[in-house]
């Protein structure tokens, strides 16, 4: 069985986002690029199968689609331990559009499960994944917690409200995860960031495809009121305060 | 002629053992990595004198250290009789080495008393391990065998100091009933002499005889059973402190295969290129008896198993699983399990099992705070860290498993260049609202070169609690006027967090980054606040190419008070009385003891010493990768231990001088519900508070 | 034409969240002169549906068919976006949640809608049609222009208030066609967490961390959490040591909520932690340490010990509904 990863180059997390107020660019001069913590956690989850000889997945392909400045996220996920990658050579322009690129390159190439994570942490669109199984006309699973091999078939753990079911899919599906997929992401070790610098990444040139979103523009968020405080020894004022001030008791 | 026909015979067998267990030593040396070439002999011959004959490290216990030196020196001048006895058994001849004259007597008596004494020290230890409970012989690794060992080792040395004593009783008597010469001095033995009943002249030969056959038959089986015992340290010991690590034990070794990789990644025409042949080790760390060096396998078989390593391991004592000593043993079990396979199927026979999983297991490594205490005990100057290290970096480099929160260490520092997540944005916020400006390497003119680089490292930008000490010791350059500037947001990670916890590739990518921003700027000294940064900048960047003159802010303190610049104010510090808590990055890892103390003196109330301090002093726990995951599993946490120590002293100020120190002590204050009426304070914050503001 | 709101229910019943959605559907209809049309796939009764109408909606419907009896994302949005088609619908809502994420993006296709997804205000303008929505996790907001000519909203929780504006809808049951060569998911089992309210839906959450010291601390915490009709929550550190079960971390890599009130007792506040309740209307530390992180995103906040200041809590609570 062969598992697709689609991962996103997204800004790491810490980075303090600039831009100029209502511009639609964001100023990525000293931006640190890192893969899309939600595609960590699948790539993960995908090694962890691909690594455990019961589970009959052999092969782990990540895809991405963007520029040839995206290539040391993409050798960062091989170096962690994929065995090949896939680079749709486009700009990503909006969730549709980014979709459409990555299920026709994915569709050229032989595949049992596509897994990609539930949003990016740039754009927050939750879009992709279920935008891909509808172009590839098939099925997907969503909140995906859990995905195991049971006698060579997948079993999926889908969270519902108020706990989780155990689910089963015809193949080939996406599988749409959130965190728990995986513990903690796994590093990449010395000798797959040695055999990164050598292991395959294949080109594709962008289909037609409309962009149907666009930013207008960026705003930072409000600034929070400081912190109003209540003596220790009266902490009945604050029943007071949440019940007549914020009004939420 | 028959006696000396049968001794040679003995002696030839006895060699020839010994010339086997030597070869089969050897091979498995073979089997080993190389270490470090045998240089500084001079110095070397010093730590003979020092740590080997004057036994300094074993008066570090001083009561049992005392004996313990008596039976060395014993067996030191003993020596000289065996000699002459194993002459004396091939040529035939009796006392060959007589004509040394005044020398001989001298040599005879000090043998003869030493017997003695070594016999009383004996017979203490014995007394001492059978009948007293001394925690030290007790531990996991210490099975049935460990404990027979010791039992035969001080019979043996009993029966070679008795069998002396009476040999020469024996000729004593011989002489004296004979009225022949006397050959050297005996004084012990003229005095058992005295006390046992007379015998007659054949009574007295007989005497010497059997004692004579006992004494050196003892000799040869003993140094036949040695090299099999934890006891072979009666050879190993001189020869391992001779071939000591002489580079201060806080510095880790560098590499080298990594190095030729991050080379090529950091260099864009190579980055996606193959290695040179020859360039990628088998193995990178070590999993098994193999992967060691041919020193860690000399330091395995020069373990005595004293314990005195573990007895002082901060993880160990606070009942995590680690245990210095076990490490040392396991290896040296693990290489007489798979050393003599190898040796016979070849460098890649493999059993299946291993050094790492099977002996010492992950939670033990992972527990270690590199504080060096084993470093520093042990009287045969075994370093067990630079092992530990190298297990921890075979299962960072090879397979990627460390402890999740390190893991996130190890991501953090890649994407943000600090060990928690904050960005470099945020570097320079410690220098919001104060009242003098801070230089920043950047934002000066391009001729500006300051003499000093102020490195304010990631504690002291981002923790909440040490940016206060920066900015106490800011304040004090500034005061001073010392020409200096910090990177400001150009600074990143050392990768100190990075090397302790076995991740040798990040921890030399932030370096080579590092010492590329401290080039383009042409810093050639460094001031550091922070006892890691100061390790590894003075100790471990040279072997990266970056040389430069490395100051802790403790010395740039001190000697800014003796040289009178800085003047301070004593009467300002008020209380009971100012601790101070040795960080181990700059006292055990770099002997830096005197500088905060000389500081502490010059301010009233003056200082008070924990009871273990300087080179005795207990970890806050921090250290080793530990400040940034939870402990492994234990009976109590170490800075509660610390802390405790600490308030026993009475003082109401603690005075550290790191980041993690700080901040385990002050969490150690809140978990004893002492913060209202004791304070943890830096030693830069102390001497700002006493500087006339 | 209609906007068309997608109003998931459970067991037959609707929740705070579906009225939301409902009343802000109706205000967007409002700006684009438009009717709106509410919806739920399964099962509702009337008086349920008639409930919708109540905030707003002027058709209300329930459509049903054996082959929707379980969630199959491709089923449902082709189901949602024959609806559309149907009705004509130029912009369609559903909510941010699991459902909503997993549905949205397959209408998106069909349509050849483009999405705005976490939505939290009205729409800042209808033409061009710009929504203003969550960006780079929480650091900053954008304004989408949705150029499509179908758009689709996901609104994100608790972000728009309920406004009862009754539209006099009747409830209609529909029995759809589904195209049976699309379900192919299958439940094999479900676990659920029966009894207790969910941490996801409840209104107001009380959180401890590890300055509660100890598991056995947790009584005053969960008796204000009660008294307060809300759920309990806690820290990471909390959940991986045992003291809590996993389903009450909050947090980066736990639950992302966003209560209207959120009580953080004896939490530092570091970043992984908040970026799961930053999004909560009020937030209250309790923390012994002044400068602990918590208190720069707390509007309200004590410093003291939880220990003694719990049971003080609990029992002005106590008085308050007396």
């Amino acid at each position: 069985m062969n598992i697709v990863v689609c991962i996103s180059n997204v800004p790491d997390t810490t980075t303090r986002i600039k831009f100029a107020e209502g511009s639609s660019a964001i100023d990525t001069a000293g931006i640190q690029w890192v893969i899309n913590p939600w595609d960590e956690l699948s790539l993960t989850r995908a090694l962890e199968l691909r690594d455990d000889p019961s589970s009959g997945v052999k092969k782990v392909t990540v895809a991405h689609a963007g520029p040839a400045s995206s290539e040391p996220t993409i050798r960062k996920a091989l170096a962690i331990g994929a065995d090949d990658a896939i680079r749709v050579n486009c700009t990503p322009s909006d969730a549709y559009y980014t979709a459409s690129q990555l299920a026709a390159a994915i569709g050229k190439e032989g595949f049992d499960i596509v897994i990609c994570g539930i949003e990016s942490s740039d754009f927050n669109g939750s879009a992709v994944g279920g935008m891909i199984s509808e172009f590839l006309g098939i099925p997907s699973v969503s909140s995906v917690s859990g995905i195991s091999m049971e006698n060579g078939m997948p079993v999926i753990t889908r969270e519902i409200d108020g706990g989780r079911e155990s689910v089963k899919v015809t193949l080939p599906f996406v599988a749409i995860v959130q965190k728990g997929i995986a513990k903690e992401p796994r590093i990449a070790s010395m000798r797959g960031i040695m055999a990164a610098r050598t292991k395959a990444v294949r080109l594709y040139e962008p289909v037609d495809a409309d962009c149907l979103t666009e930013i207008a523009g960026f705003e930072k968020p409000a600034p929070r009121a400081a912190c109003k405080y209540v003596d220790p020894d009266d902490p009945g004022k604050l029943i007071e305060l949440l019940q007549n001030e914020a009004k939420v008791i | 002629m028959l006696k000396q026909l049968i001794f040679t015979v003995i002696l030839v067998v006895t060699i020839a053992a010994f010339g086997y267990t030597v070869n089969r030593l050897i091979k498995l040396f073979r089997l080993t990595k190389p270490a470090f070439p045998v240089r500084d002999w001079g110095k070397r011959v010093n730590l003979l004198l020092k740590v080997a004959l004057g036994q300094s490290k074993i008066f570090r216990r001083p009561v049992v250290g005392f004996f313990h030196a008596l039976v060395f020196w014993g067996f030191c001048i003993i020596i000289f009789g065996s000699i002459e006895m194993v002459i004396d058994g091939i040529s035939g001849a009796e006392r060959s080495l007589s004509f040394l004259g005044p020398v001989y007597d001298v040599l005879m008596a000090a043998g003869d008393i030493f017997a003695l004494l070594v016999g009383i020290s004996i017979i203490i230890f014995t007394i001492r391990r059978s009948l007293l409970h001394v925690k030290r012989f007790t531990g996991v690794e210490m099975k049935s065998r460990s404990h027979v060992d010791a039992i035969v080792s001080l019979s043996l040395i009993l029966l070679l100091m008795v069998s002396l004593i009476l040999m020469n009783t024996g000729y004593l008597g011989l002489q004296l009933l004979s009225g022949t010469e006397i050959h050297g001095s005996y004084p012990v033995s003229r005095f058992i002499a005295g006390l046992l009943p007379g015998l007659s002249a054949s009574g007295y030969s007989t005497l010497y005889h059997i004692n004579w056959w006992v004494h050196i038959l003892t000799i040869f089986f003993f140094a036949n059973y040695l090299p099999y015992s934890k006891h072979f340290h009666v050879f190993m010991s001189v020869p391992n402190v001779f071939l000591s690590r002489l580079d201060p034990p806080g510095k880790l070794d560098n590499m080298e295969s990594i190095t030729g990789e991050v080379k090529l990644m950091l260099n864009p025409d190579t980055a996606y290129s193959q290695a040179p042949a020859g360039a990628v080790p088998e193995r990178f760390g070590v999993k098994d008896a193999g992967d060691v060096t041919w020193k860690n396998y000399f330091d395995s078989l020069s373990c005595t198993e004293c314990g005195r390593c573990t007895s002082v391991c901060p993880a160990n004592l606070t009942g995590k699983k680690l245990s210095p000593r076990k490490v040392m043993m396991n290896l040296r079990a693990r290489m007489k399990e798979i050393g003599p396979l190898m040796v016979k199927n070849g460098q890649d026979y493999t059993d299946n099992r291993s050094l790492v999983r099977d002996y010492v297991s992950e939670e033990e490594l992972w527990a270690c705070t590199t504080c060096n205490a084993c470093v520093q005990e042990c009287p045969v100057n075994i370093n067990q860290p630079s092992l530990i290290v190298d297990m921890r970096r075979y299962l960072v480099l090879e397979e990627g498993a460390a402890p999740g929160e390190l893991k996130s260490v190890f991501s953090n520092i890649e994407n943000n260049g600090a060990p928690w997540q904050y960005p470099a944005d945020d570097r320079l916020n410690w220098t919001k609202n104060l009242d003098f400006e801070i230089p920043v390497f950047a934002g000066l003119p391009a001729e500006t070169k300051p003499e000093y680089l102020f490195w304010v490292g990631c504690a002291g930008a981002f923790d909440d609690r040490y940016k206060k000490v920066v900015r106490a010791f800011a304040g004090i350059l500034n005061r001073l006027n010392v020409s200096y500037a910090v990177l400001g947001k150009e600074e990143t990670c050392t990768g100190d967090p990075a090397r302790r916890a076995g991740n040798e590739m990040l921890f030399q990518m932030q370096a080579m980054q590092v010492i590329e921003i401290l080039k383009n700027y042409e810093v050639k000294k460094i001031i550091t606040t922070c006892p890691h940064c100061f390790n590894t900048f003075k100790n471990e960047y040279p072997d990266l190419g970056g040389n430069y003159e490395v100051i802790s802010y403790l010395q740039f303190l001190e000697s800014s008070i003796s040289e009178g610049k800085l003047k301070l104010d004593h009467r300002k510090i008020k209380g009971t009385g100012i601790t101070f808590h040795d960080p181990c990055y700059l006292g055990r890892a770099n002997n830096i003891y005197s500088e905060p103390r000389e500081i502490i003196k010059t301010l009233s109330p003056g200082l008070v010493e924990m009871k273990r301090n300087k080179s005795f002093a207990l970890c806050c726990g921090a250290g080793g990768g530990q400040m940034f995951k939870e402990a492994e599993k234990g009976d109590q946490e170490i800075f509660i231990e610390r802390t405790g120590e600490a308030l026993e002293t009475g003082a109401d100020t603690i005075a550290t001088a790191c980041p993690f120190c700080m901040t385990m002590i002050t969490d150690g204050l809140k978990y004893k519900n002492r913060e209202e009426n004791v304070r943890n304070l830096d030693i830069a914050e102390l001497v700002a508070e006493a500087m006339e503001m | 034409m209609s906007v068309l709101v997608f109003t998931e229910n459970w067991d037959g019943k609707f929740k705070k969240l579906s009225f939301e959605l409902v009343s802000y559907a109706a205000s967007v209809a409002g700006m684009m002169n438009m009717k709106v049309t509410a919806f739920t796939i399964g099962k509702a009764a009337d008086e349920e549906l008639k409930e919708l109408g109540r905030y707003g909606a002027h058709r209300v419907l329930s459509l049903v068919s054996p082959a929707l009896e379980v969630m199959d994302n491709r089923t449902w949005s082709k189901v949602i976006s024959d609806l559309a088609a149907k009705e004509g619908s130029k912009i369609i809502i559903l909510s941010n949640n699991m459902t909503g994420k997993a549905l949205a993006p397959g209408v998106a296709v069909r349509l050849k809608a483009g999405i705005g997804s976490g939505v939290s205000r009205l729409p800042v303008s209808t033409e061009p049609f710009t929504v203003y929505k969550r960006a780079y996790s929480g650091n900053a907001f954008a304004n989408v222009v949705l150029r499509s000519e179908v758009k689709i909203i996901t609104l994100a929780q608790n972000s728009y208030e309920i406004i009862e504006r009754p539209a006099g809808a009747i409830p209609e049951t529909v029995d759809v066609d589904v195209d049976q060569s699309l379900p192919a998911t299958t439940v094999t089992s479900t676990h659920k967490q029966t009894g207790k309210i969910l941490l996801t839906d409840a209104e107001v959450v009380v959180s401890g961390g590890r300055g509660m010291k100890s598991p056995d601390n947790w009584e005053p915490l969960v008796e204000l959490a009660s008294l307060l009709n809300g759920a309990t929550a806690c820290s990471r550190p909390v959940s991986d040591e045992g003291w809590r079960p996993h389903e009450e971390h909050t947090g980066q890599t736990g639950k992302i909520i966003a209560p209207n009130l959120y009580i953080a007792v004896g939490i530092s506040g570091a970043t992984q932690h908040l970026a799961g309740v930053s999004s909560s209307k009020y937030i209250v530390a309790i923390n012994n340490d002044k400068d602990a992180p918590i208190f720069e995103s707390a509007q309200y906040g004590i410093v003291g010990d939880a220990m003694k200041v719990l049971p003080k809590l609990v029992d002005a609570v106590k008085n308050l509904k007396k």
